[in-house]
């Protein structure tokens, strides 16, 4: 890798798209920092492949500015792209070829260095032993592994994946998992678009949401988490009853449900963890467990992508 | 763009044609296959009745050997190659993996026609080698080509092979259909060019059609000849058919939403 500089690997401003009466991408403002996984979420048809196509030159944008790796795109977009690895919707290949042919086929175009790379990617993503069988016989995961080994030639800065976990079973997805997280750990950045949103609360440090072509929140994850607000609690403790009815009628505390396994306490105010354990101990409850619920990305999207469904 | 990613990007054309079985084995059969069954049949029938059946080779074999790679059976090679040259990437979905390369499209496009010409020429080449080798081996004492007029007609059929693989390469590019590509390119110069021909009214008009162009140029003045026209007029007819193609192909390539 090379020395990296100070600014952002994907900076755009006001990138607008239309298809005829129709605006798929409407003024997306979008800072993408270096060397981090960054999910890219939205419904199917949110806008998210118009966004990549748009960075990669493969439509071109109605309106703003798109930076990537400080250079203005598409001005410098052979420039820039030499050091970018992406898949589009899903990596294609010669299916009578074999894994290494592909290789070869996509290191002519990038250069004699991207040539020397073919074993080593190969290696990376753990393909070089079936890198002589014909790409026609491989796995969906297999595919999905060679095209990040495609991306791997241009010993790039930045992967643009999209979509890269559909089709793929548990097993492959948490190899294609340790594979992004192993590329950032190298220093390169990844940005992946997905509706996955389990997997890419799992594997991205950051995201940015698009919803109707709008950025509606970004940031990271555990920030994006945090600003729903942690209002519940699950307690675990001996007398649930009792506990139940003392926490029913605190102040602090705005509703009471048992669940099978603790007791979920929605607060009314968001410090009131500590008092509520004191007074839980006060009155001779022991407690077992006491932590709060923490919202799920999916249903931090689901709240963000319904509220502007609403409004649209 | 150097001359090493040049030669490399043409290799993985290369590459991608040679390894397509189904198509080697097609075009193989069409030029060494058909030169083999047409000499073969042709020394038995000339062993079994000599008298009815002259020699097989000689100038009779050279040209009819010629004509069928150059005009025939070899063209029909030229357009399946030149077809798959041209559509292979955006069939199997790769030309917007390769466009995300940052390479120039006109890049991705260029490297094609080398690509097919050579091959189309390592094929045609063997059904020649073979075709002069059934001229000479069955020639029964008639007269044999000389080596001026077997040179003319490699570099005759170089000329054919390159009009033909252009045309389809350039179709190929414009339409990125396989299929529809045989469907135009094989139906352009194996039928509508022969209709054509015989409808009397068009006059000059025909001058403009591949196949009499290239007839013209060829070394033998008896090759199928149908239209008489000036060497000077074939030529540029010629050039016309290997650049107007090629030109629509890489318009296409250029602009199409990868």
């Amino acid at each position: 890798m090379n020395e990296q500089s100070p600014v952002h690997m994907i900076h755009t401003r006001g990138l607008t798209k239309r298809y005829g009466a129709r605006t798929a991408v409407d003024g997306v403002d979008l800072t993408v920092p270096r060397a981090c996984a960054y999910g890219f979420l939205g419904h199917n048809g949110a806008g998210k492949t118009t966004v990549i196509r748009m960075l990669l030159g493969l439509t071109e944008a109605d309106a703003g500015t798109m930076m990537i790796s400080g250079r203005p795109v598409p001005e410098q977009r052979a420039d820039v792209l030499a050091r970018v690895g992406a898949i589009v919707e899903e990596p294609s290949f010669h299916k009578y070829l074999t894994g290494r042919e592909n290789l070869q086929v996509a290191a002519a175009v990038r250069g004699p260095q991207a040539m020397a790379r073919i074993g080593s990617t190969l290696d990376q993503v753990g393909l070089a032993d079936r890198a002589k069988d014909r790409v026609g016989t491989y796995s969906q995961g297999m595919r999905q592994r060679l095209g990040v080994a495609r991306c791997l030639l241009a010993d790039p800065e930045l992967l643009i994946l999209d979509e890269p976990m559909n089709g793929l079973d548990p097993g492959g997805i948490l190899e294609l998992r340790q594979m992004i997280r192993g590329l950032v750990d190298e220093g390169r950045t990844v940005f992946l678009s997905s509706h996955l949103l389990d997997e890419v609360e799992k594997t991205c440090d950051a995201a940015a949401v698009i919803d109707h072509g709008r950025i509606v929140e970004a940031g990271p994850i555990g920030s994006l988490l945090r600003r729903a607000g942690t209002t519940e609690l699950a307690i675990g403790c001996d007398e649930p009853g009792r506990a139940s009815q003392l926490l029913s009628d605190y102040p602090a505390v705005a509703a009471v449900t048992q669940a099978a396994d603790a007791l979920r306490v929605t607060l009314a105010a968001d410090d009131a963890a500590a008092e509520i354990n004191a007074l839980l101990v006060h009155a001779g409850i022991a407690v077992s467990r006491l932590e709060p619920v923490r919202q799920s990305l999916e249903q931090r999207f689901l709240e963000l992508t319904s509220s502007l469904g609403g409004q649209s | 763009m150097n001359a090493t990613v040049t030669w490399n990007m043409i290799g993985a054309e290369l590459l991608k044609l040679r390894r397509n079985r189904g198509i080697m084995a097609f075009a193989l059969f069409l030029t060494v296959g058909v030169t083999i069954l047409y000499f073969g049949i042709g020394a038995i029938e000339h062993s079994s009745t000599p008298t009815s059946n002259g020699p097989i080779g000689g100038l009779r074999g050279f040209r009819d050997g010629l004509g069928a790679l150059g005009l025939y059976f070899g063209m029909l090679a030229a357009v399946l190659i030149g077809s798959e040259a041209g559509t292979s990437d955006r069939s199997s979905g790769v030309f917007r993996d390769l466009v995300v390369t940052g390479r120039p499209r006109l890049a991705l496009f260029a490297v094609r026609l080398p690509a097919a010409f050579i091959v189309t020429l390592a094929v045609t080449g063997l059904g020649y080698a073979l075709a002069l080798i059934g001229v000479f081996a069955f020639a029964g004492g008639t007269p044999t080509p000389s080596l001026s007029l077997i040179l003319q007609g490699a570099g005759w059929l170089a000329l054919a092979d390159l009009a033909v693989v252009a045309f389809a390469v350039g179709i190929g590019s414009l339409t990125g259909s396989r299929a529809v590509t045989l469907t135009a390119v094989i139906g352009w110069v194996a039928i509508a060019t022969n209709i054509l021909l015989s409808v009397s009214f068009l006059g000059s008009l025909r001058d403009g059609l591949l196949t009499p162009a290239l007839t013209q140029l060829a070394p033998l003045a008896d090759l199928h000849r149908t239209v008489s026209m000036a060497t000077g007029v074939a030529v540029i007819v010629t050039l016309a058919w290997i650049v107007i193609p090629a030109l629509l192909g890489a318009w296409r390539t250029q602009t199409l939403d990868a």
